[in-house]
């Protein structure tokens, strides 16, 4: 009952995913399905695949999938329930579906022309606006509007090519055939079209004549080759269609529809699953359902249109076909034209602002550069910046508290920048200051080494050297950009501009870089590794074995740094070393592994006693 | 600390060389240059002790634990420092790639059997012993040669070392191992060593 009015019949040959609109997707499918027409199994369909997409629901028979298969829509669903099943009795899930208003009686289908407004999926038609050519295979609610323009489709366009639909309607009837014994329907529609009066001429061979240039096409074609005319489909003979007919008549007559018994018992179908799966079936129906696929794209169209459209509120109904999607481009093409000037704007406005702070950082500097110079010619004083100063230049504070810097917070301040290494005499060197990028990178060299080594010899400033001959490269970068304080350098020009700066300071640095960790310094000449090691070779012949911290002790320098260049004079061979660890304790030696970790001895260096080493012991 | 190289001469006589007195010898140094220097005089040294005192085996536990006869050069009293196990089974497998020792037995690392004279100049020793003797064409057995009724230089010769010479000599037909009733026994002949 509800069977043949929601369904319509499919090839089951075909697989599920050929038969999808082009819109349309595959959720899951369980096998092991009956179903039953209203309350009463239907016979024909108790075993079979049931598939669930976004669109339809199919039905695959296992025995016949070629006669018993059939697809319905979802836009029919009213509403589902689901029974888990109690012994015996699978679990079901029972569809009700909403009535339909014009029942396409099987018996009187009338004629080619409803049946293609009713399944307008296979064809392909042009939009009377924008003459664009719609693909066959869309979802029916899809291939209601037009793809491109959006316009919906029109009621003349279906009466202006009545060619196209009554020949497709012949296509329908015939790419369709295992249908016709179940659903009578197609096969009628095809059989009692108007067309049959006049049916076109045929060639001995089936080859179709096209009904206007007359030329003989191939059977498969379905335009003819010389002219594009849309050919008519060609139909079975009528004998054998009135075979068909009375095959099916009386099988399909005593179940013909009576509307008036349309109680909602009837409208309602029901799937048995045999072999389970029923939950996540249900489960993904109902998502399918819920999300209603069927009208989604018209849907997803109208939000999308709406969101554009913010700007002219009420519009939205009329805001379909070419002077919508003009109005979108122009309203997108207006909104990031003013976000980008907008953009633009902020960027001047900070180039601006970067120039005063530079020119404010500046200020800065020169007046605390006048007034230690003030200052410093009136007490006499050498400089502010040695430690040893800073006592005299309290007192000196206090004597010279008229002036308008006071003195001793700007000791302070220059003298905590001088530590921080935020001290410079200039504005920063920059790129747009300077064209070439080799005088680029040398003037950067001599700025670095104004940071590193302090001003000139007037000035009494120390840079981050200080008394130190050797520093981190780390600490370097670090100091040198928070000297700058803008247009910071990058660690690779960082690194292009080491290379320069035994030009430019005296004593000139130098950089190395330990190979055993990776550790990079720039050092005065008493910290190359020549000079080191003999320093060190002196220190231990003279002093006897040392242990790495009585070195760093003696050089002033830090013990990882001491253990680096430590490291690099041992892998020289000038030193050996001695662990001593725990010397005759058996027990501890047992637990040390090797030379790395025996025991807990200090390991101390020792001159190369080895090299040059002659045997003195017993001789055979 | 002492750090004044000196050489000093053992209870048994040995006169051990004034590096042993410099505790570096006893560190297994960082450095590979160094540290073959300091595996050079370890092997010489250990050679020429175990010559001294006729010893054939070393093994690790004895740089583990006191009262071997080892002590003498694997420990300094005078200077606090021994040998640790690693750095001995290091210098131990520097021997065996130099052919100075081989493991014995095979395959383990613990023990070597210690090649102060080569295999090729025991069966130099052992055919000079048994001509000198007057013992060619006699028939010997493997345990009158290492514990011979007059002591030889061959006495407490481990018989591994002892088949290695003798199957040397067999080579050059100096001598023919020959089954006796108690086991093996070697027959000297008397070849020419220059062939």
């Amino acid at each position: 009952m509800s069977l043949r009015r929601y369904t319509k019949g499919v090839d089951g040959t075909i697989p599920v995913q050929a038969l999808l609109y082009e819109d349309e997707e595959l959720l899951a499918s369980q096998d092991g399905i009956g179903i039953y027409d209203g309350t009463d199994k239907s016979a024909p369909h108790q075993s079979g695949i049931a598939y669930a997409t976004t669109h339809r629901l199919f039905y695959v028979d296992a025995m016949h999938p070629d006669a018993r298969s059939f697809e319905m829509d979802l836009s029919h669903v009213a509403r589902t329930e689901y029974y888990a099943g109690l012994f015996t009795s699978s679990p079901k899930v029972t569809l009700y579906l909403h009535p339909i208003e014009t029942p396409p009686s099987p018996v009187d289908g009338p004629s080619g022309g409803l049946a293609a407004s009713e399944d307008p999926a296979f064809l392909s038609w042009t939009c009377d606006v924008c003459n664009y050519r719609n693909p066959p295979g869309l979802s029916p609610a899809a291939s209601r509007i037009c793809a491109l323009c959006g316009v919906p489709r029109s009621a003349t366009s279906s009466s202006t090519d009545g060619e196209t639909t009554s020949s497709a309607a012949y296509q329908l009837s015939s790419s369709l055939p295992s249908s016709s014994g179940n659903f009578s329907r197609v096969t009628t529609s095809s059989s009692s079209s108007p067309r049959p009066a006049s049916p076109p001429p045929q060639g001995p061979n089936d080859e179709i004549a096209c009904p206007i240039c007359t030329f003989l096409n191939h059977p498969a074609l379905t335009m003819c080759e010389m002219c594009g005319t849309p050919l008519p489909k060609r139909v079975a003979p009528p004998r054998a269609s009135q075979q068909i007919h009375a095959k099916s008549a009386p099988a399909s007559r005593p179940t013909s529809p009576l509307p008036d018994k349309d109680g909602p018992d009837s409208r309602m179908i029901r799937l048995s699953f045999r072999k389970g799966g029923d939950k996540t079936f249900y489960a993904v129906l109902r998502r399918s359902l819920l999300g209603k696929g069927w009208e989604l794209k018209s849907t997803k169209a109208a939000a999308s249109s709406h969101a554009r459209n913010k700007s002219a509120p009420g519009q939205t109904s009329g805001l379909s076909g070419i002077n919508g999607i003009l109005r979108n481009v122009e309203t997108t093409a207006a909104t990031s034209q003013t976000d980008m000037e907008d953009a633009l704007k902020d960027f001047e406005a900070l180039t601006v602002k970067w120039r005063d702070m530079v020119k404010l950082a500046q200020d800065l500097n020169e007046r605390l550069t006048a007034a230690p110079s003030t200052s410093t010619t009136a007490s006499a004083l050498p400089s502010f910046t040695t430690p040893s100063g800073a006592a005299p230049t309290s007192a000196n504070a206090e004597v010279l508290t008229t002036q308008a810097v006071e003195p001793e917070e700007a000791t302070f301040i220059r003298s905590s920048l001088a530590q921080l290494g935020l001290q410079m005499a200039n504005a920063p060197v920059t790129l747009d200051m300077i064209r070439d990028e080799r005088r680029w990178i040398e003037e950067l060299a001599r700025e670095l080494a104004g940071v590193l080594q302090g001003g000139g010899g007037k000035e009494k400033r120390e840079g981050i050297m200080r008394q130190r001959g050797i520093v981190g490269l780390d600490e370097v970068w670090g100091g040198w950009n928070r000297a700058r304080g803008v247009a910071l350098i990058p660690p690779s020009t960082f690194l292009q501009v080491i290379p320069q700066l035994p030009q430019h300071t005296d004593p000139p640095i130098h950089m190395r870089t330990f190979t055993a960790s990776g550790l990079s310094v720039v050092h005065t000449p008493p910290y190359t590794k020549a000079a080191f090691t003999a320093r060190l070779v002196g220190l231990l012949s003279l002093a006897g074995p040392q242990t790495t911290v009585q070195v760093a002790r003696e050089e002033a320098l830090p013990i990882g740094l001491t253990q680096e260049m430590v490291n690099e004079v041992e892998d020289e061979g000038e030193i050996c070393r001695d662990e001593g660890g725990s010397g005759l304790n058996v027990t501890a030696g047992l637990s040390g592994s090797g030379w790395a970790s025996s025991g807990g001895g200090e390991v101390r260096l020792w001159v190369n006693i080895f090299q040059g080493y002659v045997w003195d012991g017993q001789k055979p | 600390m002492t750090t004044s190289m000196s050489t000093h001469t053992t209870p048994s006589g040995y006169l051990l060389p004034s590096i042993h007195s410099m505790p570096p010898f006893f560190t297994q140094q960082p450095n590979p240059a160094t540290q073959a220097t300091v595996t050079e005089n370890w092997t010489r040294l250990i050679l020429s002790y175990a010559r001294h005192r006729r010893l054939f085996y070393l093994r690790v536990e004895d740089a583990e634990t006191k009262g071997s006869e080892w002590d003498e050069v694997l420990r300094n009293e005078r200077i606090n420092r021994r040998l640790m196990p690693s750095h001995m089974s290091f210098i131990m497998a520097d021997m065996v790639s130099k052919n100075l020792a081989v493991y014995e037995p095979p395959r383990q690392t613990r023990t070597v059997l210690l090649h102060w004279r080569l295999p090729e100049e025991w069966a130099e020793v052992l055919h000079e012993w048994a001509s000198s003797t007057a013992q060619l064409n006699t028939i010997l057995t493997f345990y009158e040669i290492i514990e011979p009724p007059v002591p030889s230089p061959l006495s407490g010769i481990p018989a591994t070392l002892l088949r290695r010479a003798v199957a040397i000599l067999t080579k050059t037909n100096r001598a023919q191992v020959i089954a006796v009733a108690d086991g093996e026994g070697v027959r000297f002949l008397p070849g020419n060593p220059a062939r």
